[in-house]
């Protein structure tokens, strides 16, 4: 046998080996690259920051990390989805422009863009735990700066670049392609189409930067962030109703739209810079060195819900929701901002169209948003953690439905709310049945395609087409009954029967699927 | 003796990759049962298709007198198993882990299994800390003991001793041999050759999803050799080899 040394490759002998530059940086904590550009000739900064080795690398694990989950040809039709689905929607939206007026239509996707920026920025907040939960003890770049010769400021800059540069590339522009493949067949000139690139950008952009703004609050002071919150609230409330603002004064990109000006476009860009500037300025990076600990909670909660079949799975989803990083905030961010946005939206549209219903409509996009609670019960678990005690797919699947059952009367809490407090309670009864059923139906679905993991699975081009095939032409099918006669929308108890035998199907499913992974 | 577990030909595939090639092996009540391999080798694969966690490509697995590919539910409530990678829930403590775990396997004397093991495996004041803030080794021990918690008379170990200290090993050594001479069985597998030259009483060498060598430590030692040298014998060879 040979010795162990003769092995050892010339170049990796340890006793000979020199200190080398780190891909991430040089031992200074100099940002990469930045001692070889001392030497070279001038580059630009787009040049200095493609050739950023942090970023490069990012940009790389970003794409092996929803690889991974999705798979590589799935990942990558999601963006090609985005462009036929914004295509046919345009193409269709002639036909829906008397209930969706241009005006209404560009500041719903503003506004949708700004929560998608929202929502990328938030995983930030709460990523780690969820990647831990799918991979294990997930390490990624940007949690690293201990263990990489690099400025935990300059990881940070590194990861807003790519969340820029890739999402930008992943949701914005193939939105907006699908819209200049429509623009020549619904009358929409190219310079809105290029408007509208650079303005669903910047309100994008806008979102992920307000969110990477509240994390660094929050990580400072969740209370601080409550009052920042309640500040920001006022605000808005004194903004529409005394001074008379619109929405476009709240989301500038949705002025700089209708009116462009390089003084508005400063005071846009200036609110995406600033606060990621005062975010990496101002991170505090947690790594939750601390032992939480708590009294036995699980057994007194499962007696609790003994009237349930599987108690102690749902007083555990309950710890999880509770106990994970962002505890209910979690759920504000993801249910109720886009509950009060289409809310607000359904109230706007009323005025132009009296014949909706806004509690019925409500009702109905209520009974499919509110499937999402879904996606919480099942996002701090994997069957992994089960596959070795005596419990099988259908029985975990089962827990989770209890669970989202249980939160689920949050969102009737909203429409009991809505329908009493805008003086509808006459429409509260088809309104909560519709409800019930679309909700009974989306998650029967959410199942069936997403089994115990729908927010990764619906990513994939392959799962979300089925999805929005089974969803989409129900909740149009439904709104459309509703506007002549919005009791006709108790055509949607038909959904029950469906529901049901879509969960028999998904049980059966997922029961005959290996669970190797997530 | 009987065989609490009987596997024949079993196979497994993961697209292109054979896993488990045409493995059989039987392992009788009352012994400590281990099987040695590389990393990569298989070994977690066939303990996971041992008790029900993954379908085998071909072949026949009977685990106590159960067919796991078609009662893998039943099989996992006879048995014990503590896996190598999947750690206790982030959120719940250690001491609602195992009380948690104490439900779903419907033990009686709930309160007394956990304050046993707690006790066993110096848990001290780490009952009340959540999971995820537990150090590997603390996390390691709690999978040991949801493994025991419902007194099986089959546990499967994946690593057994991985993250614990010296100490902590030497305590689950010798439980998992007091535990066999009353009558339990352990499978355990296992690429660190002294813990399978300790305590077990049989072993099998798999390699590339082959099992190259089976026999007691006595055994496939022969007179005068190492273990460590038959292992590296074993595994030297082309597939299979």
């Amino acid at each position: 046998m040979k010795p162990v040394g003769d092995r050892i490759p010339a170049n990796r002998d340890p006793a000979t080996a020199v200190p080398r530059e780190s891909p991430a940086g040089n031992a200074k904590g100099e940002s990469p690259g930045e001692n070889r550009q001392a030497e070279g000739p001038v580059v630009t900064l787009s040049e200095r920051v493609l050739k950023n080795p942090l970023f490069i690398a990012m940009m790389k694990e970003e794409w092996r990390v929803h690889s991974t989950m999705f798979g590589s040809a799935g990942f990558a039709l999601f963006p090609l989805l985005i462009l036929a689905f914004a295509a046919a929607g345009a193409l269709l939206w002639p036909f829906f422009s008397d209930v969706l007026p241009p005006a209404s239509a560009v500041a719903l996707l503003h506004g949708g863009y700004l929560l998608a920026g929202m929502s990328v920025g938030a995983f930030g907040l709460f990523g780690r735990e969820v990647m831990n939960r799918r991979f294990g003890q997930a390490s990624l770049i940007a949690y690293s700066s201990r263990s990489l010769p690099v400025s935990e400021e300059a990881i940070l800059t590194a990861f807003l670049l790519k969340d820029t540069v890739y999402y930008l590339f992943f949701w914005v522009f193939p939105f907006v392609a699908g819209l200049a493949v429509a623009a020549p067949w619904i009358g929409l000139p190219l310079p809105s189409v290029l408007r509208l690139l650079a303005t669903l950008s910047l309100a994008f952009l806008l979102g992920l930067s307000l969110v990477f703004l509240l994390s660094t609050v929050y990580a400072h002071s969740p209370r601080a962030l409550l009052a920042l919150f309640i500040v920001a609230a006022v605000g808005a409330a004194v903004s529409v109703r005394s001074l008379g603002k619109g929405p476009a004064a709240l989301l500038p990109p949705l002025g700089l739209y209708y009116q462009p000006s390089a003084l508005l476009l400063a005071e846009t860009l200036l609110l995406i810079v600033v606060p990621c500037a005062l975010s990496v300025r101002f991170m505090k990076v947690e790594y939750r060195e601390e032992t939480r600990r708590f009294p036995r909670t699980l057994d007194g909660l499962a007696a609790r819900l003994a009237w349930l079949p599987d108690p102690h799975l749902v007083a555990k989803d309950a710890l999880d929701l509770s106990r994970s990083e962002g505890g209910a905030g979690k759920v504000v961010f993801s249910f109720l901002f886009p509950v009060m946005f289409i809310w607000i939206a359904l109230f706007v549209l009323h005025r132009f169209i009296p014949m909706i219903s806004p509690l019925m409509a409500f009702a109905i996009l209520l009974g499919v948003v509110s499937s999402t609670i879904y996606n919480w019960v099942t996002e701090f678990d994997l069957f992994a953690s089960y596959a070795f005690l005596p419990v099988g797919v259908g029985t975990v699947i089962r827990g989770k439905l209890e669970s989202y059952g249980l939160l689920n009367l949050v969102s009737l809490a909203i429409l009991v709310a809505a329908g009493l407090g805008t003086g509808q309670a006459d429409l509260l009864f088809p309104a909560v049945l519709t409800f019930a059923s679309l909700s009974f139906y989306a998650v029967a679905v959410t199942v069936y395609v997403g089994g115990l993991s729908p927010s990764v699975m619906l990513y994939n081009a392959k799962v979300y087409l089925p999805y929005l095939g089974l969803i989409v032409p129900a909740l149009l099918a439904l709104l459309f009954l509703s506007l002549p006669n919005p009791w006709f929308a108790l055509a949607s108890l038909a959904l029950v029967p469906a529901g049901a035998f879509v969960l028999g199907k998904a049980f059966a499913k997922w029961g005959a699927t290996e669970q190797t992974g997530f | 003796m009987e065989n609490v577990i009987q596997v024949s030909g079993l196979t497994k595939t993961y697209g292109d990759v054979t896993a488990v090639k045409e493995v059989s092996l039987s392992v009788r009540k009352g012994e400590l049962f281990g099987l040695l391999g590389p990393n990569g080798s298989g070994k977690t694969t066939m303990i996971k298709c041992l008790t029900g966690q993954l379908k085998p490509t071909g072949g026949s697995i009977r685990v106590m007198g159960v067919d796991a590919v078609a009662e893998p539910v039943k099989v996992r409530s006879l048995v014990g198993i503590t896996p190598e990678q999947e750690t206790p829930p982030s959120f719940l403590t250690a001491e609602e882990y195992l009380h948690f775990v104490g439900h779903i396997r419907r033990i009686a004397d709930i309160e007394g299994e956990c304050r046993f093991w707690f006790d066993f495996l110096d848990f001290g004041d780490k009952r009340e800390v959540l999971c995820k803030d537990l150090s590997r080794g603390t996390r390691q021990k709690l999978m040991v003991a949801q493994a025991f918690l419902h007194r099986p008379e089959l546990v499967l170990i994946d690593e057994p001793l991985i993250n614990l200290d010296p100490l902590m090993q030497r305590k689950i050594k010798d439980y998992l041999s007091s535990y066999v001479k009353g009558g339990g069985t352990v499978f355990i597998s296992t690429h660190i050759l002294e813990i399978a030259e300790e305590i077990c009483t049989r072993l099998g060498i798999i390699h590339r999803g082959t099992l190259v060598r089976e026999g007691t430590v006595g055994e496939l030692r022969g007179a005068s050799r190492h273990l460590e040298e038959v292992f590296l014998e074993a595994v030297s060879g082309e597939a299979g080899g």
